[in-house]
């Protein structure tokens, strides 16, 4: 499994959530909360620990 | 070819390349003479699925005595073991030696100019509807297996019992719109369209096999639209059939004599009524194919929210798919009955044999070619190519790519990852649209909403929504391309350049994608994307994506009308602080490109 | 690229409203687009049609093509997915390469959505012919690639419609492949004892 969690953000709602994503196979994204698909994954932080 | 699925699909109209698995199937149907000593000897039973169970079959059948082809099959699950030792008195018997143990699937490779889908449809299955006793209460059945029942060639001769007693009931029940018309989260919101006549039908059926039957058919609406259909629907009704304006509630068994007793509203009447019968039919619905979604990604068909493939143009295109050279007949576009099939059916062949008499035909041009001159090799082209189109460059021989014409699609995946527009789209060249940013936002650009809009499906459901007269605000300035995968970073940095406070990217869900998977590459660039405009502090929800199909019109409204109030939150300051760092921005890259121009020369 | 410039030299641009009936003209003041059409730049000739796909409208782009000796056609009406192809065989026969047309969506996507907000509608339309405009300018004449068809079918699904379209096709003489799932064909029909509205036999 190529997946990892990732802090996602909805950009239309503004919902925060982590998933489990594959950055190199991309599918499709959609808010669980006010389902758009502006949902951006946020950069990893440097130095946070890993999961 | 029975027994066979499509296993890959590749190429454009015309010139299809497909694979098909030939399922092993153990006997040789060209020489099976369906003499049927190997099912007389087979020792396994199992219940017969032509029959819905109601009788057994052996592990060496056929599904039905008239099958084409007439020829027996052997189902390895069930059967004891392709080992001889434990059985194999089928091979023995068989005097023609047509059973072969070791038979393997078979990948057979076609070429077919153009393809009609006909997958059909499945019905649905009420165990959900647990307050009708599907399941629970033996002498409740579901139409398909009435239709068994009443058969000649069914399991009973055509006697029509009941599971509990095997006798034949002088009282039965139908129950209508089980799984369809339904809001309540079982079944589906849909008319399944051949239910209210199958139950007309199957009330003939009765009065005519027993006379002085008693049926009573429950429903909403009885819908007789079709030719001949109302005489049919009053024949039943003079026949003495009973018809209830009312969707049972409940229904509970009788201990004693197992008979089902309903508990109905009479919404003529307004009364409530009881109803004892012998036996009840549930008038199941139709609903699409369960393993239609294999078939759907191979020719990127869509569908509609129901589930069912979506045609081109729901009046003047409803046998053709979006896909050019693929038509579509029969269930699998919506529920229909048999005339209605075979009309689609004849209709999806005639539009096929156009393309085949006419031996040619024209595709687009809007495919991509490349400037070599601009190429600096990097070959992300190559790698970002749905159909494998591009031959990638070669860095030490300087050779740039190679686009096959004729496997080129147009999506322009390739021309926007190219970051040095070395790849030129045609009918869709960079300065075209670049030259509608401009002008779009030329009068008034704060108040608008720039919206890019795929071809296949999110422009496709913009004018749904038109065609549905769904209202939303005047806000939206639309660029259409062949694929969100074609909107180049730049087309999006430029808008805001220009003072636009918002931009909308939209394409097709990935599952629709109509170049395979270059949406794939729209994601990945909205990241990129976002990630740059939070860097250059502009705000990144400035920047939005959406997902509309070709059917959700509604959704491209709903989108409209969500925007509207947010393209109004963005202030003047914002865009002016916007405009100038990408002023700045716009000047850097240049400044590069300009810099890396030179150091080629 | 910040500005896109374009020598205009020997541009000559026709644009064409349509009314559409009032499908387009019951929301949006044509005459208004029309006459902001006639201030672009390269414009050489604007027409107004009640239904510009009917055979007047479509005369009267090939009449304007050698009047007004254009090389660049623009129709606001509907959808491209409905007309672009009609469009295209019609500036066609008037001896333009069919890709120096371009389509401006002002039905679908703007009259039909916006019908109680028309002059904020009318300031959409001119917007769109402006942003078509400005795309025709950069239109340039394409040769489609033409491509054999196989001369073969493939039908997937050996239910009656299966059946029927497969028959139909190698009635007409065609070589057909017919693909079936399941060991027999026949399909959901072949499990149904009678069929409305005839009674007859499934079989």
């Amino acid at each position: 499994m190529a997946q990892k969690e990732y802090d996602f953000k909805c950009l239309n709602c503004g919902r925060e959530y982590r998933a489990l994503y594959d950055i190199k196979n991309v599918t499709e994204r959609t808010c669980p909360q006010c389902r758009s698909n502006s949902v951006r994954r946020m950069p990893e932080k440097k130095g946070a620990a890993k999961t | 070819m029975t027994n066979s699925e499509v296993e890959s699909v590749s190429g454009f109209v015309g010139n299809f390349n497909v694979t098909i698995r030939k399922k092993a199937r153990y006997v040789d149907p060209d020489e099976c003479t369906a003499c049927a000593e190997c099912a007389n000897i087979c020792p396994v039973a199992v219940p017969d699925e032509y029959q819905q169970g109601f009788s057994s079959r052996k592990a060496i059948y056929m599904p039905f005595p008239q099958a084409v082809p007439s020829a027996y099959i052997l189902d390895m699950e069930n059967c004891l073991g392709n080992n001889p030792i434990a059985c194999g008195k089928c091979a023995d018997v068989c005097e023609k030696k047509c059973i072969n143990y070791d038979d393997q699937d078979e990948l057979i490779n076609i070429e077919a100019g153009v393809i009609i889908v006909a997958t059909g449809m499945d019905v649905y299955d009420p165990t959900e509807y647990d307050e009708y006793g599907y399941t629970r209460f033996d002498n409740v059945i579901t139409s398909m297996e009435f239709e068994r029942l009443i058969c000649a060639g069914g399991p009973t001769e055509g006697h029509f019992i009941r599971p509990s007693d095997r006798k034949i009931p002088k009282s039965i029940g139908f129950i209508q719109c089980v799984g369809s018309r339904s809001r309540n989260g079982r079944g589906n919101p849909y008319c399944s369209n051949i239910c209210c006549m199958n139950t007309v039908k199957d009330t003939l059926l009765l009065c005519d096999h027993y006379p002085g039957v008693e049926a009573r058919v429950f429903y909403m609406d009885m819908r007789a639209f079709g030719k001949g259909f109302e005489d049919l629907y009053m024949r039943s009704r003079e026949e003495g059939v009973k018809y209830v304006r009312g969707i049972p509630g409940d229904v509970s068994e009788n201990d004693e004599n197992k008979n089902l007793v309903l508990t109905v509203e009479n919404t003529t009447t307004g009364r409530r009524e009881i109803h004892e019968l012998e036996m009840l039919v549930l008038s199941q619905g139709v609903i699409p194919r369960q393993d239609g979604d294999q078939i759907k990604r191979l020719l990127t068909l869509s569908t509609t929210s129901d589930g069912f493939i979506m045609e081109s143009h729901p009046k003047l295109k409803p046998v053709d798919a979006p896909t050019k050279g693929v038509y579509i007949a029969g269930c699998v576009e919506s529920p229909k009955d048999v005339k209605d099939s075979v009309t689609q059916a004849s209709a999806a062949a005639a539009r096929a044999s156009i393309l085949l008499n006419a031996g040619k035909t024209r595709v687009e041009a809007i495919t991509s070619h490349v400037e070599t001159d601009k190429c600096n090799y990097c070959g992300i082209c190559a790698d970002v190519c749905p159909y494998n189109a591009i031959l990638a460059p070669d860095r030490k021989a300087k050779r740039a790519p190679t686009i096959i014409q004729a496997a080129c699609a147009g999506c322009g995946a390739c021309a926007a990852e190219c970051a040095q527009d070395a790849i030129i789209m045609r009918h869709f060249r960079d300065e075209q649209i670049m030259a509608q940013i401009e002008a779009i936002l030329e009068v008034e650009p704060h108040k608008h909403l720039l919206t890019f809009a795929c071809n296949w499906c999110s422009y496709a459901g913009g004018d749904n929504a038109g065609t549905a007269r769904l209202q939303y605000p005047t806000t939206s300035r639309l660029i259409r391309t062949m694929c969100s995968g074609r909107v180049d970073e730049k087309f999006v940095l430029h808008a805001f350049r220009l003072g636009a406070p918002m931009v909308l990217v939209s394409g097709c869900h990935f599952a629709d994608c109509h170049y395979i998977n270059a949406v794939h590459w729209t994601q990945k660039r909205m990241d990129r994307l976002w990630n740059k405009l939070d860097k250059l502090k502009i705000r990144p929800d400035r920047l939005r994506l959406e997902w509309i199909s070709a059917a959700e019109g509604q959704k491209f409204a709903k989108v409209m009308r969500e925007l509207e109030n947010s393209v109004r939150s963005v202030t003047m300051e914002e865009m002016e602080y916007t405009m100038k760092i990408m002023a700045e921005e716009e000047n850097r890259i240049l400044e590069k490109k300009l810099k890396a121009a030179a150091k080629k020369v | 690229m910040a500005n896109v410039a374009k020598d205009s030299d020997g541009l000559r641009i026709g644009v064409f409203v349509c009314e559409c009936g009032l499908n387009i003209a019951g929301t949006i003041d044509c005459n208004a687009v029309s006459e902001y059409a006639r201030t672009l730049d390269d414009v050489a000739a604007v027409i107004q049609n009640k239904y510009t796909c009917a055979d007047p409208g479509q005369n009267e782009i090939k009449k304007a093509i050698t009047e007004h000796n254009l090389n660049r056609v623009v129709v606001a009406s509907c959808t491209p997915k409905i007309h672009e192809p009609t469009f295209r065989e019609c500036v066609a026969d008037a001896g333009l390469n069919p890709y120096l047309f371009e389509m401006v969506n002002i039905r679908e996507q703007c009259s039909w959505v916006h019908q109680s907000e028309k002059e904020k509608a009318t300031e959409k339309a001119k917007d769109l012919v402006r942003s078509g405009v400005a795309r025709a300018r950069f239109l340039e004449p394409q040769t489609e690639l033409e491509v054999p068809i196989t001369k073969t079918a493939l039908v997937i699904g050996g239910g009656v419609s299966g059946i029927q379209a497969a028959l139909d096709l190698a009635d007409g003489g065609h070589q057909v492949y017919l693909v079936e799932k399941e060991p027999t064909i026949g399909g959901i029909m072949a499990a149904l004892d009678k069929t409305y509205p005839t009674m007859d036999c499934s079989i």
